[in-house]
């Protein structure tokens, strides 16, 4: 009896420990967030952030900071939107497009040196992206591409295909070989079987290298902040950077945190729409196993 | 609905030769079975005459066709893959549904345009190919959702609702639990006997193939060994190695020579001997015999050999008897031992009793495992 209590004992405060530590890295990783909140809904206009109490009384929240990122900026929060969805969108299709031929190529497709296409993919996607950002402009410069929509929109692309189309082709991977086939008897040709058959089974990983080809975009500054330089042209994360840094004025957290709450929204719903995917998505059931 | 036939089909992979000089011709509305161990090269036997590998060298004929340079899709056949490789993200429906509403069939005004088949052709197929295999209640269901037996009859379905030429199917039982694997078994058979197709099927289970195959494809390392009927195949195996894979309980086999005396050869086996009839040479042999071809007489029987039971196994009908050879008048023969078929009750472990080998069947083996000699059976009727 004795032994098992003490046992019982270990395991209690085995249970505390694990959960206090849990709580703590919760607490770190919301409150960052919860401080986001508070501050575009405070009061306190001014640009110290000291002044925030960590719990604001209901009557002194106010919709204020809203209402000037969106609406009292220049260029519109709207016209900021737009260029940021034409870009992280177009990034997001094209990139997704690619990334499952690519995947499709590498997966199903026996040639001489695929191997090393794969290693050499892998390496590429550790290279830091910034230092491509000269050569790109060189580049896109002798081309006259640069303040213009293809000019951001291709480096997006390409730069999604690296990863994702590894990713594709090891989702492709655990698709045997056999489904393929039935297709192939079933009287479609291999490009048929790709479209009508591969595809279908990959959603999951295609929504996620979606995903993930749109929030790179759609949150990049170093490649657009070089690239644009038309305000016409302008995205959401240049004008975040120019209202947080004082460019445009006073330096105003509360409108600073408003507009990123707001921007941030598109990419909540992307993630919500392709969470759907993954939980209600496929199993792999026709599958021996 | 028509034939099929391999003509020398070599295939290599590189250094390995999968496929060695295969040729057999099966008769429109045939069943056969190929069989060998596994890496025997019988799948890809299947997945060259789909089309899913291209052969080295041979040619393929549907009917009378030659389709070497024919893609998957224009070869017309049916195929129930091991994993049964339904489309995990369509339903049974669909899944069935689905050759239908790729191919396209010839216009009835104008056969040489194509149109795709109408909702009601496809929907008339499913449920027709759905009700002969006893699955119309699963149809709304995804694979996922469907039990091994249920998985087995939609592709057995998939393939069946196309009408193809032939049907190729591999190890589609060997998924099964093995209750519902004899159940399937008849239950294909059935199938065949109602659409009488071309059927092939890959195994290696030799019993399954022995109760479905009207002709037996016997395949190792590439080669064909025999092609024949389960009956003649388990009476005149043509080699060794074909008379212990087929037959079950399996072949005694006993090493020894042919002697010849006075015009009468007899198996010589140490101190055992066993008369021989036919005209066989002498040297050193491997006699070969059915357990059921081995009889088990009183003690001191005349003509029969004294041996000793030393195990009995159960297995229900009649029973398997292991029994070591002793030489009349003289010390046990080591090591020397035979099955038999018997009664459990008649024979206890340690009783003395005579065994006798019918001559008429017993099969003699050179060294490499070739036949001696051939048995003069009359071909089954």
């Amino acid at each position: 009896m004795r032994r098992r209590r003490g046992r019982r004992w270990v395991r209690l405060l085995r249970a505390a420990a694990s959960h206090a530590v849990l709580i703590l890295a919760v607490v770190f990783a919301l409150f960052p967030i919860y401080f986001i909140v508070i501050t575009s809904f405070s009061t306190i206009p001014i640009a110290s952030i000291t002044a925030q109490v960590l719990i604001p009384k209901v009557g002194q929240l106010t919709f204020a900071s809203y209402r000037a990122a969106l609406y009292t900026q220049s260029p519109a929060f709207t016209a900021l939107l737009e260029n940021s969805l034409i870009f992280a969108g177009s990034a997001a299709a094209i990139g997704m497009g690619l990334a499952a031929f690519t995947g499709f190529a590498l997966s199903k497709f026996n040639f001489p040196g695929r191997r090393a296409f794969v290693y050499f993919i892998l390496i590429i996607s550790l290279f830091p992206s910034f230092l491509l950002i000269i050569p790109y402009y060189f580049m896109f410069a002798k081309l006259d591409l640069i303040d213009t929509y293809p000019g951001l929109i291709i480096p997006y692309s390409a730069g999604a295909v690296v990863f994702s189309g590894i990713l594709v082709k090891n989702y492709m991977d655990s698709i045997p070989d056999d489904i393929e086939e039935a297709a192939l008897i079933d009287g479609l040709s291999r490009t048929g079987a790709f479209f009508r058959v591969l595809i279908p089974l990959c959603t999951p990983v295609l929504g996620l290298a979606a995903f993930l080809a749109f929030v790179g975009p759609y949150t990049d500054y170093a490649l657009a902040h070089v690239f644009i330089t038309s305000s016409a042209k302008e995205t959401l994360a240049l004008n975040l950077y120019a209202i947080a840094t004082g460019d445009t004025g006073e330096q105003n957290y509360g409108v600073v945190t408003a507009f990123a709450l707001v921007m941030s929204l598109p990419i909540v719903a992307f993630y919500i729409a392709f969470q759907r995917y993954i939980i209600g998505g496929l199993t792999l059931g026709g599958v021996r196993g | 609905m028509t034939g099929l036939r391999l003509e020398h089909v070599t295939k290599k992979f590189k250094e390995f030769t999968a496929v060695n000089d295969v040729s057999f011709e099966v008769k429109d509305g045939e069943f056969v079975v190929v069989l060998g161990a596994s890496g025997s090269g019988k799948s890809t036997i299947l997945r060259l005459i789909a089309g899913l590998e291209v052969q080295t060298s041979g040619h393929v004929y549907i009917g009378d066709m030659e389709v070497d340079d024919y893609e998957p899709r224009d070869r017309n056949i049916a195929m129930v893959f091991q994993s049964y490789a339904l489309y995990p993200h369509l339903t049974a429906y669909n899944n069935i549904a689905f050759a239908l509403r790729v191919r396209r069939v010839p216009r009835d005004d104008d056969p040489d345009r194509y149109r795709r088949r109408t909702r009601e052709e496809i929907d008339e197929r499913v449920r027709h190919a759905a009700e002969l295999l006893g699955i119309t209640d699963t149809l709304e269901k995804k694979p996922a959702a469907l039990s091994g037996g249920q998985r087995q009859r939609v592709a057995l379905a998939r393939a069946i609702v196309r009408d193809p030429e032939a049907f190729l199917l591999d190890e589609p039982l060997s998924n099964l639990d093995a209750k519902i694997r004899s159940s399937a078994r008849i239950e294909l058979k059935r199938l065949h006997d109602q659409l009488k197709q071309t059927f092939v099927f890959v195994t290696h289970d030799q019993s399954e193939a022995m109760t479905l195959a009207d002709r037996l494809v016997i395949v190792d390392h590439g080669r064909l060994l025999q092609y024949d009927t389960p009956e003649r195949v388990l009476r005149d195996p043509a080699s060794q190695f074909v008379a212990s894979f087929v037959g079950s309980p399996d072949m005694v086999f006993l090493e020894g020579a042919v002697e010849s005396r006075a015009g009468a050869a007899s198996f010589v086996l140490g101190p055992v001997r066993i008369p021989v009839r036919g005209e066989t040479a002498p040297g050193p042999v491997t006699l070969g015999i059915r357990p059921w071809d081995v009889s088990i007489g009183p003690e001191n029987a005349p003509g029969g050999i004294p041996a000793v039971v030393r195990g009995v196994e159960r297995l229900g009908s009649s029973d398997q008897l292991y029994l070591e050879l002793t030489a009349p008048g003289a010390a046990p023969a080591p090591g020397v031992s035979v099955r038999a078929m018997g009664r459990a009750y008649e024979n206890q472990v340690g009783d003395s009793v005579s065994v006798s080998i019918d001559p008429d069947h017993a099969l003699f083996f050179d060294k490499d495992g070739a036949r001696v000699h051939s048995l003069e059976t009359a071909p089954p009727a």
